[in-house]
């Protein structure tokens, strides 16, 4: 709580009066706000801003820092909330978002936008609302991007203003509205150059409806006509346009530098992309503006009559002097006019070209560089001057001594001038005119009126000068006009669309007074409120604001209506001099049209223009050529400010702010006289509330514009600043690009005398070259000199050397035939000794030849004897040996033959060989067939023969079993047959029968009695029934068979002791045959057939052995079957071991003993 | 080359894919074909492959020497056989030891056992393990030949084979068990030594009775093929394909006497792996 006394303590002393005090207490807020972060203080400080409006507390405000920003807005957008509030913290929020503080993205996330739209929207206070306007005007550079969710809003916004700008809705005051028309028309400027696409979309459906149609006609048509096709409604698109990406690039500045680009007012444009048409047409507005006053303003000062400005009060007074006249004139030039200014305006347009080219030959800088802020204060000064001088000057210049002529040739001129300069010259003419009429008006009239006169004349420092001269032109241009008009009336009617002549007739004088009046709509106010000076206009204002407030409208409205309304007829005889008065009021919307046709003034196009061109060839000429020298001396500016009066709300803005200065100044002049007071007093003492409100309010509005203004020109200054360093960059460019060509040159230069001296040393090189090849030349024919005696000399010395190769040659053929010589030598000799040899031999020979010689003739003789002796005996010895010949012959053929014969035989008995080979082989074969066959067989009876023996050995089971069975019941039996043992023990006899009979089975011996009867119980069951007899072992089995036989044999032994074994081998085999069971009986073929098989292998043997006896044929037959035999006689052996194994052991040892002798010696034997 | 033409051209190629034993009837047909049959080749034949139902009755019988192996000699040697069967049949008729009631299993073994002389005095005497294991062969014989006499020379050669032939291979089997399970799976071998059940293994059901009773039909009879070609040692690979298959159920038992209780009854086993 201290803290806030203390902060209460310090906002009081913030007001103080003391500097030095109030700086260290916004230190101490300064300081405190940085360390504070809570709400606490900044609200603190709006409230008591909103109490006071404090200056110092502003400033604080407007500097907030980051963290502070959002308690300001949410403390700014609680109070926008309430009404009362509302205007103050709206400016507070103006003054703030004007500063641009750092943190103003924020605003667009920040809850007061919505609200303040939403204020916009609901509120119907026209001041809140101009107020909000603006701000909002101001904010939406900052947040472009903000508009996607905005943007439907701020269009509501636009519409409803701009609806309410013409129907005015509730008391509101015309003033005002043409301040909300002001910031409407900035809204639209910043909404259309921001999003057309959306803007225009937006316009096309919202002025589609038909209740909005004349809202669209009144007022948004008219804003149109100051903005040119903005490019983006041909490249870009609604998305393109809300697009973020889009305005990251563009900082404040630029956007609100865009939105000017776009427009063709020239207080708004920029012309900083070398628009230049836009440049020139609105660089001829501004004269119009200046000159004339746009029908909204009138239409509103007239309509609020008296209530703000005095200046209408002449304008009243005219209007009360003439009330029947009023509709009719006002209507007549608005009617009349419809027509032309389109096609006026269309030549303008098309054919401004030229002068535009003039301009820029001229002065090509001076309008569009100029900012707006520093045209306005020449208009201003301007219009004020003008202003003053207009409404005496109506009708104080009135007289017309005009030549006549004029106007015809003008006529014919002002056409094909049109297409030149016309335009510039009306202009020119325009807005000289009022200047001179100012002028003279401010001469003749007022003295009071010099300073503001003097002030134009300041800034115009020409003007003046040659106002003078115009001035009087002026009156007689009037006149031709007047005339020129008449004829017009009477006669033309073909050029009807070019020549906006017709209603020249019937304003020729009107004209003028319009053109002057209406020029300055200022000068309207200005001049009533300078009449006002004799007349005391406030009160008359006032007076007029309670007689007439609505006559006047009703009256005016007519004006703005009729513009396409019915009232054409009123022709323009009448108009003459009637229609002056009026005229002063028509201006305003005559002028407005060209501007905007289907705006405000669409009715009324601008015939003054017209005439001008056609009527003052002349003086547009001088005023040209004035304009052109005196724009040649002063830089820039002057064209502006003498330009084409436009009709934008932001110049009738202007121009209702220059008349309440005016008037204030007068006021402040006129306050020492006496009849002001008295006015006053007269009409009820003290000045009404209301109208203090209203100005007061007026002054917040004006506030808030100039704010708004200046807010732009700080854009710009910035903008400024920007493209001055720009060019400050590109004049460096410039400047560097100089000194490299500076330096460009320079090595031009080198490169040049490098190449001079390039060409010397060629040259030099030439020469040396030349010298040189001279020498080479001369040296080569040196060369070739000694060359050539080199070879001479080569030459030469060949021919020596082939002198020495023959001589050498020869050398050596002598040495050859030398050498040969000596070797004839060598060899004669040789041949000598040789020859001295053979000679030597050749007589040995002869000596032995003789000796030979002798010999032979020796031998000779004794050859002849021994011839003679065989002569003799020859004859005997022949016989004998043919004898022999013949003999030895005949032998030898008898051998021959005989050879012959054995060859034969040997060849037969060869091939008997072959074939008995053959044969032989052949039989192998067959033998080895046989064999195997014989093998085959031997296996498939083995095969037989092993079944049958498993037959016979089951049988032998069998009857085992059978003899067991047998035995089993004969021992019952016999229990049975002795009555008189008891039951019980042949029981048990049977069972220990029984037991032995396991016991036999498992190989333990028997019982003899058992025994015994066993074996007779086989005997007789198989064979014979009678038991066994001392014989009869024939019929017993092998086993029975080899104990009888040794029992024969013991006895009989000493009889057939050698063909016993034989015998009873046989005996027992055929025993055996015959009387063993039946099967072995059976199995006999097939023992006979192994018989044969033998008899066959014996016969084989015999074929290849023949030495064999009998008797050993009978033993190895014997012996082949013993092997059968022996496996009998084993078998049966076994089985005798088996059955019969006890009963051997009682008879004889020795028997057996000798069995094996016997057995012993016939292998014996055998084998012996 | 005749034998190659009268084969399927495809067997070779069938051979190389993997189907083994497509033309092992054909094979075999020619085999039997022989006049003289080559009781090698057939050994050979019916240890590589199963036989073929159709045959197996006559080839076991060759290879069990009940048939020669000429054809010349098969009817005679056959109607010996029978008369035999009929002679011993006859024979136990006689001295009642057996009756029509007497079942036909139970009729293969007093036969056998009289035609081995082992025939106890009564009927009624207990019967001894080897009984037990004939019985059990006989049983499983009976269901895969149909004629009484050919099944009774089958189980009886077949039973003398396992009593002469592998007289001393038999008891060497378990040995060989363990040893091939060994190799094949120790942890398996380490459990069952673990549970001490190595030893109570039924090696009894597994080499005596070759799996009579413990392995189904179709199963036996493929053991047997081997079995009666002269291989022994199909018993041992058997039993531990048995181990092997059930390693699972045998690894959660715990005790030798559930193994052992389980191993016993493989053939209700093999019969839920089967349907």
């Amino acid at each position: 709580m201290a803290q806030q006394a203390n902060v209460g303590e310090l906002l009081s002393m913030l007001d103080s009066p003391m500097l030095s005090v109030r700086d260290d207490v916004t230190a101490v807020f300064k300081e405190n706000l940085n360390s504070d972060r809570g709400p606490m203080l900044v609200n603190t400080l709006v409230d008591y801003y909103l109490e006071t409006n404090s200056q110092p507390v502003l400033h604080i405000l407007t500097t907030l820092q980051e963290p502070h920003d959002k308690h300001l807005l949410d403390r700014i957008n609680e109070y926008v909330g309430k009404a009362t509030t509302r205007l103050s913290i709206l400016s507070l929020l103006g003054h703030v978002v004007r500063l641009q503080p750092s943190w103003k993205h924020k605003l667009s996330q920040a809850p007061l936008l919505p609200s303040l739209l939403k204020c916009l929207k609901m509120d119907t206070n026209v001041v809140v609302l101009t107020t909000g306007v603006l701000v909002l005007i101001t904010m939406l550079p900052m947040i472009p991007q903000s508009g996607k969710q905005h943007l439907l809003d701020f269009f509501d916004i636009f519409g409803r203003l701009s609806s309410w700008c013409l129907k005015k809705p509730g008391h509101v005051a015309e003033v005002y509205l043409v301040h909300l028309h002001a910031s409407v028309y900035a809204l639209f400027h910043r909404l259309y150059g921001m999003y057309p696409c959306n803007f225009v979309s937006f316009l096309r459906s919202h002025y589609s409806m038909k209740e909005n149609l004349e809202t669209f006609e009144e007022v948004v048509k008219p804003m149109m006509e100051h903005v040119r096709i903005h490019p983006e409604l041909v490249t870009g698109s609604k998305d393109h346009e809300l697009d973020p990406r889009r305005w990251k690039r563009l900082e404040t500045h630029d956007v609100v530098i865009e939105c000017a680009k776009i427009s063709l007012d020239p207080t708004e444009a920029s012309y900083e992309d070398g628009y230049s048409v836009s440049h020139h047409i609105s660089a001829r507005f501004p004269h119009r503006s200046a000159e004339v006053t746009s029908s909204p303003y009138v239409d509103t000062q007239n309509s609020y009559g008296s209530a703000t400005s005095t200046p209408y009060s002449t304008s009243r007074l005219t209007l009360l002097n003439t009330p029947g006249q009023l509709p009719q004139t006002l209507s007549s030039p608005s009617t009349r006019l419809i027509t032309e200014p389109p096609q006026v305006w269309c030549q303008l347009a098309t054919l401004w070209s030229p002068s535009m080219v003039c301009g820029m030959t001229t002065p090509p800088t001076s309008p569009g560089n100029v900012p707006p802020d520093l045209s306005h204060p020449y208009s201003k000064v301007f219009g004020t001057t003008g202003g003053k001088g207009t409404p005496l000057g109506t009708p104080a210049t009135s007289p017309p001594p005009a030549p006549l002529c004029h106007s015809d040739d003008y006529v014919h001129i002002s056409l094909p001038q049109a297409t030149a300069t016309p335009p510039r010259k009306e202009e020119r003419m325009d807005s000289a005119r009022p200047c001179l009429h100012r002028q003279h008006h401010l001469l003749n009239d007022r003295g009071l009126e010099e300073p503001p006169g003097s002030k134009g004349s300041v800034t115009l420092s020409d003007l003046p000068g040659f106002l003078g001269d115009l001035a009087s032109e002026e009156d007689s241009i009037e006149k031709d006009k007047e005339e020129a008009a008449i004829s017009r009336e009477l006669s033309e009617i073909t050029t009807a669309e070019v020549e906006p002549v017709v209603p020249r007739g019937g304003f020729d004088s009107p004209f003028y007074r319009d053109s002057l009046s209406g020029s300055q709509r200022k000068t309207h106010s200005a001049a009533s409120s300078a009449q006002g000076t004799s007349m005391n206009p406030e009160p008359l204002h006032s007076s007029l604001d309670k007689l007439g407030p609505d006559t006047p409208k009703q009256a005016f409205t007519p004006i703005d209506l009729p513009c396409g309304g019915a009232d054409e007829s009123p022709a323009g005889g009448r108009e003459c001099q009637t229609s002056v008065e009026t005229s002063i009021l028509t201006p305003s919307p005559c002028k407005i049209p060209p501007q905007r046709r289907g705006g405000f003034g669409s009715g009324q196009p601008p015939p003054y223009d017209h005439l001008f061109e056609v009527a003052l060839p002349k003086t547009a000429h001088h005023f040209v050529i004035r304009k052109t020298e005196e724009l040649l001396k002063k830089a820039k500016g002057n064209t502006e400010e003498d330009g084409v009066p436009s009709t934008s709300p932001v110049e009738v803005l202007d121009r209702l702010i220059e008349q309440g200065a005016d008037a204030h100044s007068k006021e402040l002049n006129k306050l020492p006289l006496p009849s002001k007071s008295v006015d006053w007093t007269h009409f009820g003492g003290s000045p009404p509330s209301d109208e203090i409100r209203t100005l007061r309010d007026q002054l917040l509005l004006l506030h808030n514009q100039l704010l708004y203004e200046r807010f732009k020109r700080q854009q710009h200054a910035l903008r400024n600043r920007r493209l001055l360093r720009k060019v400050i960059k590109a004049a460096a460019l410039e400047e560097h690009n100089a000194a490299m060509k500076d330096q460009l040159k320079l090595q031009e230069k080198d490169i040049q005398m490098w190449k001079v001296s390039l060409q010397k040393e060629q040259a030099r090189y030439s020469q040396l070259q030349e010298q040189r090849d001279t020498m080479v030349t001369k040296l080569h024919s040196q060369i070739r000199q000694l060359q050539h005696d080199r070879e001479e000399f080569y030459n030469q010395s060949q021919e020596l050397q082939t002198k020495l190769e023959d001589c050498r040659n020869m050398i050596a053929e002598l040495r050859l035939e030398l050498k040969k010589a000596n070797n004839k030598v060598c060899h004669t000799e040789l041949l000598l000794s040789q020859v001295s040899q053979k000679l030597s031999n050749s007589e040995s020979v002869q000596q032995q030849m003789e000796f030979l010689n002798r010999q032979l003739l020796v031998l000779g003789e004794v050859n002849e004897l021994y011839l003679e002796q065989l002569q003799n005996k020859h004859s005997d010895t022949t016989k004998e040996v043919e004898m022999m010949k013949a003999a030895y012959r005949k032998e030898l053929e008898k051998n021959r033959s005989q050879v012959i014969q054995q060859t034969q035989r040997l060849d037969t008995s060869q091939k008997r060989i072959l074939e008995l080979e053959s044969h032989l082989a052949k039989k192998d074969h067959l033998l080895l067939e046989q064999k195997k066959y014989l093998e085959d067989v031997k296996l498939q009876a083995r095969g037989q023969l092993q079944a049958a023996e498993s037959r016979y050995e089951a049988q032998k089971r069998i009857t085992q079993v059978f003899e067991l069975e047998i035995l089993d019941l004969y021992g019952r039996l016999e229990k049975d047959g002795l009555p008189k043992k008891l039951e019980e023990e042949k029981a048990e006899a049977a069972e220990a029968a029984e037991e032995r009979l396991d016991c036999c089975n498992d190989g333990c011996s028997d019982s003899i009695v058992g025994h015994n009867e066993e074996a007779s119980g086989h005997n007789g069951e198989t064979k014979t029934p009678r038991p066994s007899s001392t014989r009869g072992s024939s019929g017993s089995r092998g086993g029975g068979g080899s104990s009888s036989s040794s029992e024969l044999s013991t006895p009989e032994k000493p009889p057939n002791q050698r063909a016993g074994p034989f015998s009873s081998r046989w005996e027992t085999t055929m025993g055996e045959s015959s009387a063993s069971i039946p099967t072995t009986v059976g199995s006999l073929p097939s023992s006979k057939s192994f018989l044969g098989m033998k008899a066959r292998e014996l016969f084989r043997n015999k074929s290849e052995s023949q030495c064999d006896e009998d008797g050993v044929v009978i033993s190895s037959l014997s012996e082949s079957i013993k092997p059968e035999l022996g496996k009998d006689l084993g078998v049966e052996a076994k089985t005798s071991l088996n059955l019969d194994g006890p009963h051997p052991s009682p008879p004889n040892p020795d028997s057996v003993g000798q069995l094996h002798i016997m057995d012993y010696n016939e292998t014996h034997h055998e084998h012996s | 080359m005749t034998e190659d033409s009268q084969r399927n051209f495809r067997s070779v190629y069938y051979e190389k894919v993997g189907f083994r034993g497509v033309e092992e009837k054909k094979s075999l047909e020619i085999l039997l074909k022989d006049d003289r049959l080559d009781i090698e080749k057939l050994c050979t034949f019916s240890q590589r492959f199963p036989l073929p139902s159709m045959y197996r009755a006559l080839v076991w019988k060759v290879l069990l020497g009940i048939l020669p192996p000429h054809h010349e000699s098969h009817a005679k040697v056959m109607t010996y056989r029978r008369e035999q069967y009929s002679d011993v049949l006859h024979a136990l008729n006689v001295i009642r030891f057996v009756s029509d009631a007497t079942p036909q299993v139970e009729v293969y073994l007093r036969m056998y056992q009289l035609e081995s002389g082992k025939l106890p005095r009564s009927s009624s005497y207990p019967l001894e393990p080897e009984d037990e294991a004939f019985l059990a062969i006989a049983k499983a014989m009976e269901e895969m030949v149909e004629d009484t006499v050919d099944c009774y020379w089958i189980i009886r050669c077949f039973v003398n084979q396992l009593n002469t032939k592998y007289q001393d291979s038999l008891p060497q089997l378990p040995k060989a068990f363990e040893q091939y399970l060994n190799l094949e799976d120790s942890r398996l071998l380490t459990h069952l030594k673990m549970c001490s059940a190595v030893s109570r293994l039924p090696y009894e059901i597994w080499f005596k009775r070759c799996f009579a009773g413990c392995l189904p039909e179709s199963s036996l009879q493929r053991v047997w093929d081997k079995v009666v070609s002269g291989s022994c040692k199909i018993l041992v690979f058997v039993a531990v394909e048995i181990l092997l298959t059930f390693k699972i159920k045998v690894m959660a038992l715990n005790s030798a006497e559930k193994i052992t209780k389980f191993l016993e009854n493989v053939t209700q086993a093999f019969y839920a792996i089967t349907f």
